[in-house]
């Protein structure tokens, strides 16, 4: 019989309350037990950043935390995104539509983690300060220039979504 | 990949996880330390690492700050890398292991990683060990018997092990200010942007009255600790900081490595050579940032 | 019935989607996370598999206790050698006779094979169980090279085969031993490519349920090829093919190893075991590299080309042995097959050769994977073209063009056989000069130079061969002529169109494409379009994605069922109106009086009349405003017996240009500089396009200078995380510099030309001659990717 621990967080903003084994890791808490499987898995020892979510405001690989560890937290995830009332995209999420920054979309929601965080620190960032964020998010489809692209059109967005 | 089971527990105090550690050790129980994760959570993932028990030191905000204390900077081990990495006070006065900071991986593994994960884990190729050395830090653990502080030469032993007895626990790091007028430098060579360095070298250096008065040079990613390239120091006392003293100090320090580790991505000869390179380069850069 | 093949034969005043960079249908889904990955499935009564594989390259399975795993609480079903064989075949495999049931019976043939697999509540759960089994070894010793597996009393891999020689074959296209004979210069060397592979974002993933009333097989999963892939569980499991169901999810990228067949199986026969409940299979990361579908082109070639003194190249020879690995699952063998669509790249080489050996090894079967041969055979080609332009003090750029087949050529037919479209190679050359300023390079290199620093730059032109077909893979034992791709396309009363095809999301974009045709074609927005994939026992002929036949050929369909619909609505439109077909011409969307326009039917009506007014329909048109088209490429044949037929219906064409730099302390090469010109006829979406390529070029890094499955000599897989397996980041890719030529295909639909494997073909080879560019002042060279600092610094060695 494993022992099960309580937990209780908040996922973008919802409050959930769950008895998990404590070698459930966050990816497949998010995935299996709350049905949010936009955050996908790629490699499961921390390389491939296609499970990226924020835990507290921080980008993290959600296959190397346990779901125990981020009892207490505030996770956002990719569904976070989007405007539940008004249904609107995210800014960063219309950016890689405009841009064509996916192709098949797998490691799309852990490149819009990591890009939430660089452009909430760093609204203007240089396409140096760009790659050095986006240095562990790993895509086999695009070569990345069009991630560069999307990623600077979202800043663009998001600096004319604050000056409005 | 999944991890084997293991039971989990959560101290409230340093106190509460040393005596909690001592208890399972006591009981024979198989239990490890769980600060950041970055490192350990892949070894569980693959089942390398398999610990019945696992102690999570997230709860210890005890353990996470970063402060100037008696002429040092003391860091809690459970204060995440990247706090240390925009540390202003770090880079201010510590800029070495500031630098150190950012070669760590990537923002996702920094934002997680503890900075006393790298020293408790002691994996060669990490940049902090080396650091260590080269600034003579200072590791502070705390037991069942209390706090001793045991200096960087004596805490790195050998492959992923360190000196701490197995019911100590790592609560803080301390490093010295860098010295008025010294250089530093690191640098490493890496497949790609943010790997586990190849090899790596990191360099603080002073001089007085225009020749090498105080070098200090260690190695990463070559032995099984990372090492002070003492032969290379030595050869530096007293001469002039020109690139040709730089080389043959480069060449002495990678000619006395005992024979470096050997991987697919890296020979034994080819590791001792990037040795020899880093040094030189770090040598130069150091150079230029000193007085 | 005629495919337009052009955009501006569509029946449309003005092309609103076509060749625009309209943004994709499929993006919104993809970037909510909506979008239904295979892992994202849950259904009732959910088991999930995990599977026990062999520690070891080559050992008799000697006994397996499943005991303790079988009695752990959550486990529902342990499978092993002994059901597989009861209720399975060895897969097919090309050529035949070449493969392995889905689990090892009686022996193991490489790390990593399926030994034991077991159905739990969990994955957690079934690895738990995993640790339970207990396999008994007798440990053979193991074949790791091509060299032991042909020496005298070697190890023999398939022992029931006899030998280890899986296919030897040599080809001659013309008279090749003159040529070399007259030929002034003789270049040639050995060169090695190790392997590497398709490594997808998302590994394979299935979830099987067997009826086990009705013997029937459903499977859902990360499927490329479906109704290809259904056909294969049918023959594997012994099912009739209309009781195998695929239902293909989008899936996470799988640049043909994705891999998949022996997951299915197990899972497969799981569901079997487990008294039908339905069994989740999803491969981790290290099963993927270890035993999936991630490893190709295992390599050794010997090759040379026969020059003349002003430069023309007049032949070429090339021998391969090929490191197949454990068995020919994979139908990793057509690598070997495909070079012959494009033997001689763009060059107007008279004669050539090619001796192919094929051998089996204890190393992982390998797969296909974006390129399928090109790639290395284009490195080779590309490297000795350098090295002659070297040997003669030409420019390779200008060496190039001098042996171009001429745009007054075309349609052209080379040695090897196959008919090349069109193209307009110096026209492509031409624009990649002016638009990397090449002369400025090669000035900036020699400044590099007189300074000591090793700048090379890579001047590198490649045929990339699109809309594959198998006639060509009969190279490798593969039968069969034309690839049928279906569509059907319905109206419905309120205007809206859907389109039905065979094939799932894999990346492409094909559901934009299919929708920008079907919208313009019939004048509607694209919104007013809906794509829907159905499963194998509901879809029209199809093979879905791959050999960059894609685009082209569900354009093709679509057209064809747009025609066709558009046959059918005049005849209506006609008869309601009360005068002759030929009165009645489609514009806009509307079915309009030739002579008085104003005077029509709106799609809408049109339908709404077919379904609901049965008495004013002509005779003979049933009351079905949809039609389904089936497309294949038109003109293909049988080969003959060298192999020689009209395969890959289009020949894009592309040169890249890079300028790297290589630190002589370390090895490791900088990219400085890429520029790449391609022409792929019409770009249905240039946005598409440029991804593709983009894409390509950044898998041509990884295979030149990171990406390597590395086995010791034991046979034993070094290789098996991404900590060890390199996959390019955005700091390892270059943000490559693009132009684009169009020359349209005279044969395929709109003049588009395949272009989905793209720049894969040619980043290798332009970084190697690059790199070799380098090297050329110290008299080194490298000839084995990739090109590792490791190796380069050995080779620096050299010189001291």
């Amino acid at each position: 019989m494993t022992t099960k621990h309580k937990i209780s967080l908040s996922v973008n903003g919802v409050r959930y309350e769950r008895e998990v084994e404590a070698r459930l890791t966050l990816a497949d808490f998010l995935r299996h037990e709350l049905n949010l499987s936009g955050t996908h898995v790629g490699c499961e020892h921390g390389i491939c950043g296609v499970c990226n979510v924020l835990i507290d405001g921080a980008s993290a690989r959600s296959c190397l935390t346990f779901a125990v560890q981020a009892d207490g937290a505030d996770i956002t995830t990719v569904e976070g995104l989007r405007n539940r009332q008004t249904g609107q995209l995210h800014p960063i999420q219309s950016a890689f539509i405009e841009a064509h920054g996916l192709q098949c979309g797998f490691c799309t929601p852990g490149f819009m983690m990591t890009t939430l965080e660089l452009l909430k620190e760093n609204p203007n960032p240089s396409e140096e300060e760009i790659k050095e964020a986006l240095g562990g998010n790993l895509c086999r489809c695009t070569g990345y220039q069009s991630i560069m692209e999307s990623v600077k059109l979202a800043a663009t967005k998001l600096r004319e979504q604050q000056g409005a | 990949m999944k991890s084997a089971s293991f039971e989990y527990r959560t101290p409230a105090t340093l106190s509460e996880a040393v005596t909690l550690l001592e208890t399972f050790e006591n009981d024979g129980v198989d239990v490890k330390i769980l600060a950041g994760g970055q490192s350990l959570i892949p070894m569980l993932a693959l089942r390398v690492a398999r610990p019945e028990v696992l102690i999570d030191l997230r709860k210890l905000k005890e353990l996470d700050y970063i402060r100037e204390d008696q002429g040092m900077i003391a860091i809690g081990t459970m204060t995440s890398k990247h706090a240390a990495a925009v540390s202003a006070l770090i880079e201010a006065k510590q800029p070495l292991f500031h630098a150190a900071t950012q070669l760590v991986g990537h923002r996702q593994i920094r934002n997680r990683g503890s900075v006393g994960g790298s020293f408790a884990h002691a994996d060669p190729a990490s940049e902090y060990p080396a650091v260590a050395l080269a600034l003579g830090m200072e590791m502070k653990v705390v037991g069942p018997q209390g706090e001793r502080l045991i200096p960087a030469a004596e805490f790195f032993v050998t492959y992923m092990t360190t000196s701490m007895e197995t019911n100590e626990i790592l609560a803080e790091v301390r490093m010295p200010l860098l010295p008025a007028g010294s250089g530093w430098s690191i640098k490493e060579e890496a497949r790609r942007n943010g790997d586990l360095a190849l090899a790596g070298v990191c360099v603080t250096l002073k001089k007085v009255g225009g020749v090498c008065a105080e070098v200090k040079i260690a190695a990463f990613g070559v032995n099984p600790t990372a090492v002070r390239l003492t032969a290379a120091e030595d050869a530096l006392k007293g001469q002039a900081p020109t690139a040709e003293n730089f080389a043959r100090a480069a060449a002495a320090g990678a000619a006395a490595l005992n024979e470096p580790m050997s991987c697919i991505h890296a020979s034994s000869e080819y590791r001792r050579q990037l040795v020899k390179t880093l040094t030189e380069r770090c040598l130069i850069e150091a150079n230029t940032r000193a007085a | 019935m005629s495919i337009p093949t052009l955009p501006e034969q569509l029946p449309t005043s003005a092309i609103r989607y076509i060749g625009k960079e309209v943004k994709r249908v499929e993006d919104p889904s993809l970037v909510t996370g909506e979008t239904e990955f295979i892992d994202n499935v849950k259904l009732p009564n959910m088991l999930h598999a995990a599977i026990l594989r062999s520690p070891h390259p080559h050992a008799r399975i000697v006994s397996i206790n499943i005991k303790a795993a079988e009695q752990l609480a959550g486990v529902h079903a342990v499978l092993t050698g002994d059901d597989v064989k009861a209720w399975s075949n060895p897969g097919t495999t090309a050529p035949e006779g070449w493969g392995n049931y889905c689990m090892a019976v009686g022996k193991v043939r490489f790390v990593g094979e399926p030994v034991v697999a077991v159905a739990a509540e969990s994955r957690y759960l079934a690895e738990d169980a995993l640790e339970l089994i207990e396999v008994e070894y007798d440990v053979l010793p193991p074949v790791p090279t091509p060299a032991v597996a042909m020496a005298d009393g070697a190890p023999v891999v398939f022992e029931e085969r006899g030998s280890n020689i899986i296919l030897k074959k040599d080809f001659v296209w013309g008279e090749v031993d003159r040529l070399f004979a007259e030929a002034d210069h003789v270049i040639g060397d050995s060169f090695r490519w190790n392997r590497c592979g398709a490594n997808p974002t998302e590994t394979f993933g299935c979830i099987c349920t067997w009826d086990v009333v009705n013997h029937e097989l459903t499977c859902r999963g990360a499927y490329q090829a479906p109704r290809f892939f259904a056909l294969g569980r049918a023959t594997g499991l012994n099912l009739l093919p209309n009781k195998v169901k695929l239902i293909s999810h989008p899936q996470g990228g799988g640049f043909g190893g994705k891999g998949g067949p022996r997951g299915t199986d197990i899972a497969a026969l799981l569901s079997r075991k487990a008294n039908g409940r339905p069994v989740k299979y999803i491969e981790d990361r290290m099963e993927y590299l270890l035993a999936g579908g991630g490893q190709s082109w295992d390599r050794y070639y010997d090759a040379e080309l026969a020059v003349k003194a002003d430069g023309t190249v007049t032949g070429f020879r090339v021998k391969l042995i090929d490191d197949q690995g454990a068995g020919c699952e994979g139908y990793g063998t057509i690598s070997v097959a495909k070079p012959i669509a494009a033997f001689t790249g763009p060059y107007r080489i008279e004669a050539a050769s090619y001796d192919t050996t094929i051998v089996a090894t204890n190393r992982a079967p390998t797969y296909p994977y974006r390129g399928y041969g090109p790639p290395p055979h284009f490195f080779v080609l590309e490297s000795l073209m350098d090295m002659a332009a070297r040997k003669l003090g030409m420019d390779p750029a200008e060496l190039r063009r001098k042996n171009y087949i001429r745009p007054e050529q075309f349609p052209y037919t080379i040695p090897s056989g196959n008919e090349y479209d069109s193209g307009n190679y110096a026209a492509v050359l031409d624009k990649l000069l002016d638009m990397s300023n090449y002369k400025k390079l090669r000035e900036e290199q020699a400044a590099a130079r007189a300074a000591g620093r090793l700048v090379g730059i890579g001047v590198v032109s490649t045929v990339e061969p699109g809309v594959f077909d198998w006639n060509v893979y009969s190279a490798v034992g593969v039968p069969g002529v034309g690839v049928p791709e279906g569509a059907r396309v319905a109206i419905d009363v309120f205007g809206g169109i859907t389109v039905i095809v065979g094939f799932a999301l894999q990346g492409q974009g094909q559901y934009t494409v299919a929708t920008q045709v079907a919208a313009d074609y019939f004048g509607v927005d694209m919104g007013m379009v809906k794509v829907s994939m159905a499963s194998t026992d509901v879809a029209p002929p199809h093979f879905g994605p791959g050999g960059s036949r894609l685009g082209v050929a569900i354009t093709g369909a679509v057209l064809g069922a747009c025609e066709k619909l558009r046959d059918i609505f005049t005849q209506v439109v006609a008869g309601l109106m009360q005068t002759t077909p030929d009165q009645i011409e489609l514009m806009d969307g509307r079915f309009r009086l030739k002579a008085m326009p104003e005077a029509g039917m709106a799609l809408a009506e049109v339908a709404g009349t077919m379904l609901f007014r049965s008495d004013l329909l002509p005779p003979g048109i049933e009351p079905c405003p949809e039609a389904t088209s089936v497309w294949t490429a038109p003109n293909r044949n049988m080969p003959d017996d060298q192999g020689r037929c009209r395969s890959y219906l289009t020949a894009a064409n592309a040169a890249h240009v890079a300028m790297v730099e290589i630190d002589r302390q370390t090895g490791r090469t900088n990219i400085l500089k890429y520029f790449l010109v391609d022409d792929c006829g019409t770009r249905l979406n240039p946005a598409n396009v440029e991804g593709q390529i983009q894409g390509g070029v950044a898998q041509g890094v990884g295979a030149a200078l990171f990406e390597e499955y590395v086995y010791n000599d034991e046979c034993q897989p070094l290789v098996s995380t991404f900590v060890d397996y390199l996959m390019p980041t955005i700091h390892e890719v270059p943000m490559t510099e693009k132009g684009a030529v169009c020359t349209p295909s005279p044969f395929a639909p709109l003049g588009a030309k395949g272009c989905g494997e793209g720049a894969i073909h040619t980043t290798p080879a332009t970084l190697m001659c690059a790199i070799n560019d380098a090297l050329a002042p110290l008299d080194l060279k490298i000839h084995e990717t990739p090109a590792s600092p490791h190796r380069l610094w050995k080779l620096l060695q050299q010189v001291k």
